[in-house]
């Protein structure tokens, strides 16, 4: 069943999902999916791995160079501020020290780039990841964040049908999984899930609750 | 894969899996409150609301309820300052610079320590705040317009260095320790089974799944706030040392004070993390996160800061000599043997010697030993300030004008105060908030639970209850 | 990516050889730099060097003005001025060898330093390399055999303390300030505290270098990890001795050159711009035996830890410096400020910017970037520049005080230190082919993470 042109145009989104239970199994799968030309669409783990994302080709982060902007601003800033206040707005003799007492002005401006970069790069990375309280995550599985390790690949990106993907992620070696839980599933979103809203999230929450299938731990009696 | 030797020691025990992992720690935050927190959480209310009555007498009729006199115009309030914010120091100091070290033991203490670093950052806040005597004209020392007063702020004065530095190292901590949190708020999202759970971990978790090129990220803002975090917390103490240092006090003015007070800040920090962690191990059963390998660990940097804290206190001495400036040598004989003897041999005593009893393998290995040796840093620290502001100040140039300072209730009360705001806020976090970073424990994980270790005999436990 | 394949530990054995090449190279650059010397010396002992000094004064060289005790107000200048009658042009030599001697004997220690530093730490990623450091221990007995013939043959011009009309009370040269220093300052005391430095440290350096020779002949493992454990105990140890005598080897040997003057933090900041060069030099010599063809195994990986070394502990320098410098600036006691007034008001003052550069603007932007800690390249280029930052630091604490107006950077000053340069390649060189010991500690418990190390 290959991706249709009207799976393309329609807004929903369908992915097959394995689910493995070591990193070091995540890692060689990833190498052996890719080797089948397969586009894999994101890994999720509990925690961050190292050496995945050379793995999946991903680019170092570019936001130590943004951090590196925000700070240099942050030193241009302060030193602007203090001599301009203290040297040419409003000069007085402090301490018989010049006006403009420049050992005197490195501790705020050190300061100030550390605040802006740390802040700069910070508000970079949650713009940029999208992270807000109000998002809406789109999650896979849920025991992404405890202890499985999750591969998704989206129907739409390949040329291979939902069955061969399934084929080639038990090769790969998902974990044995369970009825309740299967190891290779396939994940559908909606137009509405893939562009939720978080007042529809809560309203939802709050008159369905949150539906015993849909978390990691056993739901006490 | 990682390759991990033969000689080190685990980092968990115990056998757990990664759920496990997750159950131990996020079982902490869905279940009900224990009655042993409960009470816990109202001893620290009850001291929160004791101090707060003293302190709002004190607000209310000003800060001569004080023992403040005209000579020692600085007493408590600034040595309570400058201890809660040297405790604030090993938080950042165990994410930061153990994180760029690559001391992968750091994980699982460093969640607690940064909020500890976090709560003893504001106890320490309140200090200047309320020692302004006017505490709502608070903004004053920020650079605002001339209308506000009549001039700009005075960007020489170490006060006002002050301000921006603990003002930044507050909310750059916060970000940190809230950037280490979102993956954990998501775990315990997505563990929620009630509806409020869901929405409110949902909220703090910012939409957090985990996608790998959120991780590459991640890491990276991980490693780039460490890295302007370990010049920040040297900053942050050094500057509090140019707040006594950049004056002509004798015992106040001399150079090493910068690394010095950073020393002893991670000195009693550490202390304090030991005092909050071997607590907190206990009553949540966390020895096979936080094992003996950790605490032993924690007590050599103990060892380490606090001789470096010794020998500091031996190069002022020997230089207080050496230079045969007569005022200094006065105020070192002074500290010695003046009125204030028994705060310095209590200083020398707590600091110097005590730690130094760390050598021993079997005391810093010992539970016991290390609680209250850790209690005997921090009394020790709070006397090191309290040696160094007061025994300069109550015998200055004027002989006449030599006095003595004596707390009143006020000053005493008002340090509780802190104790009760800085314990109120810790229960609240090691109640609503995961008190172990179980992402980065999970990243440690894969090489702990494996038999490599058959050559190094790992140190048993004898709280083991589990 | 790290070397990969299985971990072998006795196919990771390599026997350093010194080669004809590295002969000539080390040859080659002690030559110059000798020539350079020479030629500076010539040009000292023909006299050349007095028109600069009259240039100097009428310049308005503060320098040529300011005696030590014209600013301590305790005294009137009077002996003062029998120095500048004094000054010969081998005090000039004296002092240069003076600065060579602890520049090079501090990064020979430093070496062994690191590698306790390492163990105590229980630090896996240098495993690999730790023979280098460990190696730059042998310079330590040499250099100390320079220092203490310096002091032997330098030491009145050196030190001023030593002269013993300062402690004649009621007469014009008696110092009350200097004289209340006696009970420290005094020669023989002075000698003993350099002889026990010294010979502690070339004694720790013997035990560690033995100990860890001795892991390579080890069989079973339970033989390397007592020689471990004791590798750890016995860096413990250095690390203790090592952390109140670099303090008080930087007092006696720095410090009581400006003899007035103190500060507290002086040790620390001897200590800090040691453990730099050490730093940087321990980089620059693993790269170097790199390219030679050995240490295979050492890839940017390990690389990149010691170029964030070399990064970090520059602003630690430059903490420290600042640190020291803006206290003594802004309490403006003439007692302290007299040391930065000496080196900032006068000839020398380019040098206090050419340092802050070399040591901190420049590794601080050039090693920013992730990829200039991983090159051979860019590290020789920071390293480099921030030895030669760190020697001009050293020139700079001790040249003031020793030679007053008379001191300057000159033919001398730029070829003296590639001398020692020479000599330290070759002592290093020379030890690590001598024994036929493995250049790679093959036996290190954590050998196989150093191997693995990637970052």
């Amino acid at each position: 069943m290959a991706a249709t042109e009207a799976q393309k145009m329609e807004l929903n989104k369908h992915f097959v999902v394995g689910v493995f239970d070591d990193e070091d199994t995540l890692a060689d799968a990833i190498t052996f999916v890719k080797e089948k030309g397969i586009k894999i669409h994101e890994v999720f783990t509990p925690y961050p791995i190292h050496g995945l994302e050379h793995k999946l080709g991903y680019k170092h982060s570019w936001l130590p160079t943004a951090a590196f902007l925000f700070g240099a601003t942050g030193t241009t800033l302060a030193l602007i501020m203090q001599i301009g206040m203290l040297g040419v707005d409003w000069p007085m003799i402090i301490g018989g020290k010049p006006f403009i007492a420049v050992p005197d002005f490195i501790p705020v401006t050190f300061e100030m780039t550390v605040l802006l970069a740390a802040f700069g790069m910070v508000g970079s990375f949650l713009v940029s990841q999208d992270m807000k309280p109000h998002k809406v995550p789109r999650i896979f599985d849920r025991r992404a964040t405890d202890d499985k390790f999750i591969m998704a690949i989206d129907l739409a990106e390949n040329t291979l049908g939902e069955e061969q993907l399934k084929e080639v992620l038990k090769e790969a070696g998902t974990e044995e999984g369970t009825e309740e839980h299967p190891a290779i599933f396939r994940k559908d979103f909606t137009d509405e899930e893939n562009n939720p809203s978080f007042i529809g999230y809560v309203r939802k929450l709050f008159s369905e609750g949150v539906l015993a299938n849909d978390t990691s731990r056993p739901v006490k009696s | 894969m990682q390759i991990v030797s033969q000689v080190r020691e685990p980092l968990i025990t115990g056998k757990r899996t990664l759920h496990d992992i997750t159950d131990d720690i996020s079982s902490r935050v869905e279940e009900k409150p224990s009655k042993a927190w409960i009470l816990a959480f109202l001893l620290s209310l009850a001291l929160l609301g004791a101090g707060g009555v003293f302190l709002g007498d004190m607000l209310w009729n000003g800060i001569g309820r004080w023992g403040l006199n005209r000579t020692v115009q600085w007493a408590w309030d600034i040595t309570n300052f400058v201890w809660w914010v040297g405790i604030g120091h090993a938080g950042t100091l165990i994410s930061a610079v153990l994180l760029l070290f690559r001391q992968k033991w750091r994980t699982a203490i460093n969640r607690a320590a940064e909020a500890m670093t976090i709560f003893a950052v504001i106890c320490a806040a309140v200090w200047p705040v309320i020692h302004m005597g006017r505490p709502w004209l608070v903004y004053w020392p920020l650079p605002l317009p001339n209308t506000f007063g009549s001039l700009w702020v005075n960007f020489n004065s170490p006060l006002l260095w002050d301000v921006f530095a603990i003002s930044t190292y507050f909310s750059v901590s916060l970000v940190f320790w809230y950037i280490g949190l979102i993956p954990d708020f998501a775990t315990i999202r997505d563990r929620a089974v009630g509806k409020w759970g869901r929405l409110i971990y949902g909220a703090l978790s910012f939409g957090w799944i985990g996608g790998a090129r959120s991780w590459v990220h991640y890491e990276s803002v991980a490693l780039i706030l460490a890295g302007l975090s370990t010049p920040l917390v040297l900053s942050v103490h050094t500057i509090v040392s140019f707040d006594f240092a950049t004056s002509v006090i004798p015992g106040w003015h001399t150079t090493i004070f910068p690394p010095y007070f950073v020393a002893g800040a991670i000195f009693s920090g550490f202390a304090m993390v030991l005092t909050l962690m071997l607590i907190t191990r206990k009553v949540y059963r966390l020895q096979h996160y936080i094992t003996l390998e950790h605490i032993e660990l924690m007590n050599i940097i103990i060892i380490v800061t606090g001789s470096i804290v010794g020998i500091a206190y031996i190069t002022e001495f020997f230089m207080a000599w050496y230079s045969g400036v007569e005022y200094e040598q006065f105020a070192f004989v002074n500290r010695m043997t003046g009125d204030y003897w028994w705060a310095y041999w209590a200083m020398m005593t707590c600091n110097v010697i005590s730690p130094q009893l760390f050598w021993i393998k079997k005391i810093r290995t010992s539970l016991v030993a290390t609680f209250v040796l850790s209690i005997i840093v921090n009394i020790g620290m709070w006397f090191e300030r309290f040696v160094i502001i007061v025994t300069s100040l109550h015998h200055d140039y004027l002989p006449s004008s030599w006095a003595y300072f004596t707390p009143t209730w006020w000053d005493i009360m008002c340090y509780v105060f802190t104790f009760g705001l800085f314990f109120t806020l810790f229960f609240l976090f090691a109640k609503f908030f995961p008190v172990i970073n179980m992402a980065e424990v999970k990243t440690a994980w894969k090489n702990s639970n494996q038999d490599v270790y058959k050559h190094n005999k790992t140190i048993e436990d004898p709280n083991n209850v589990i | 990516m790290a070397a990969h394949g299985t971990f072998d530990r006795e196919k990771l054995v390599e026997h350093f050889e010194f080669s004809a090449k590295a002969k000539k190279t080390i040859f080659t650059i002690a030559g110059i730099g000798l020539i350079f010397a020479l030629i500076g010396i010539i040009l000292l002992a023909t006299d050349s060097g007095h028109d600069e000094h009259a240039n100097l004064i009428e310049s308005g060289n503060t320098l040529a003005s300011i005696s030590e005790e014209g600013t301590s107000g305790i005294e009137a200048g009077g002996h003062g001025d029998e120095h500048h009658a004094e000054y010969h042009w081998t005090q000039r030599l004296k002092a240069n060898f003076w600065v060579n001697s602890i520049f090079f004997l501090g990064i020979a220690v430093i070496g062994v330093f690191f590698v306790a530093i390492q163990y105590v730490a229980t630090a896996g990623w240098s495993a690999g390399i730790k023979r280098v450091p460990e190696a730059f221990g042998w310079a330590v007995p040499v250099f100390a055999g320079f220092l203490g013939f310096t002091f032997i043959w330098g030491n009145h011009e050196l030190f001023h303390w030593t002269h013993d009309y300062l402690y004649v009370e009621n007469t014009p040269g008696y110092d009350a300030i200097i004289a209340g220093k006696a009970p420290y300052l005094n020669l023989p005391f002075f000698s003993g505290r350099m002889i026990v430095f010294l010979a502690v440290w070339t004694l720790f350096f013997y035990l560690i270098r033995k100990n860890s020779l001795a892991e390579d002949k080890a069989t079973s493992f339970d033989e390397v990890y007592k020689k471990y454990r004791n590798m750890v105990k016995l860096s413990a140890g250095f690390l203790v001795f090592f952390a109140v005598s670099s303090s008080m080897a930087a007092w006696d040997w720095v410090l009581s050159i400006d003899t007035h003057w103190f500060s507290t933090m002086f040790g620390w900041y001897v200590f800090a711009s040691w453990w730099v060069s050490g730093l940087a030099a321990i980089t620059l010599a693993i790269i170097l035996i790199k390219e030679a063809g050995y240490l295979k195994f050492i890839n940017e990986n390990h690389l990149h830890d010691m170029g964030k070394y070399v990064f970090a502990f520059s602003i630690f320098w430059t903490y420290i410096w600042f640190s020291q410098f803006l206290l003594i600036y802004y309490a403006n006691i003439p007692e302290e400020t007299i040391y930065f007034i000496e080196r900032l008001g006068t000839h020398y003052a380019p040098a206090v910017f050419v340092i802050l550069i070399l040591n901190f603007a420049f590794p601080f932007l050039f090693l920013m970037t992730r990829e200039s800690k991983r090159k051979h390249i860019t590290l020789k280029i920071a390293a480099i520049a921030v030895l030669i930052g760190h020697y001009i630091d050293f020139w700079l604490m001790i040249t003031p005080g020793t030679l007053k107006e008379h001191g300057s950077f000159g033919f001398l000053e730029a070829g003296l230190p590639f001398v020692f340069v020479g000599i330290f390649a070759y002592i290093v060189c020379y030890n690590l082919a001598k024994n036929k010991d493995s250049l790679v500690a093959k036996n290190h418990p954590l050998l196989e993470e150093a191997y693995n190390h990637h970052i």
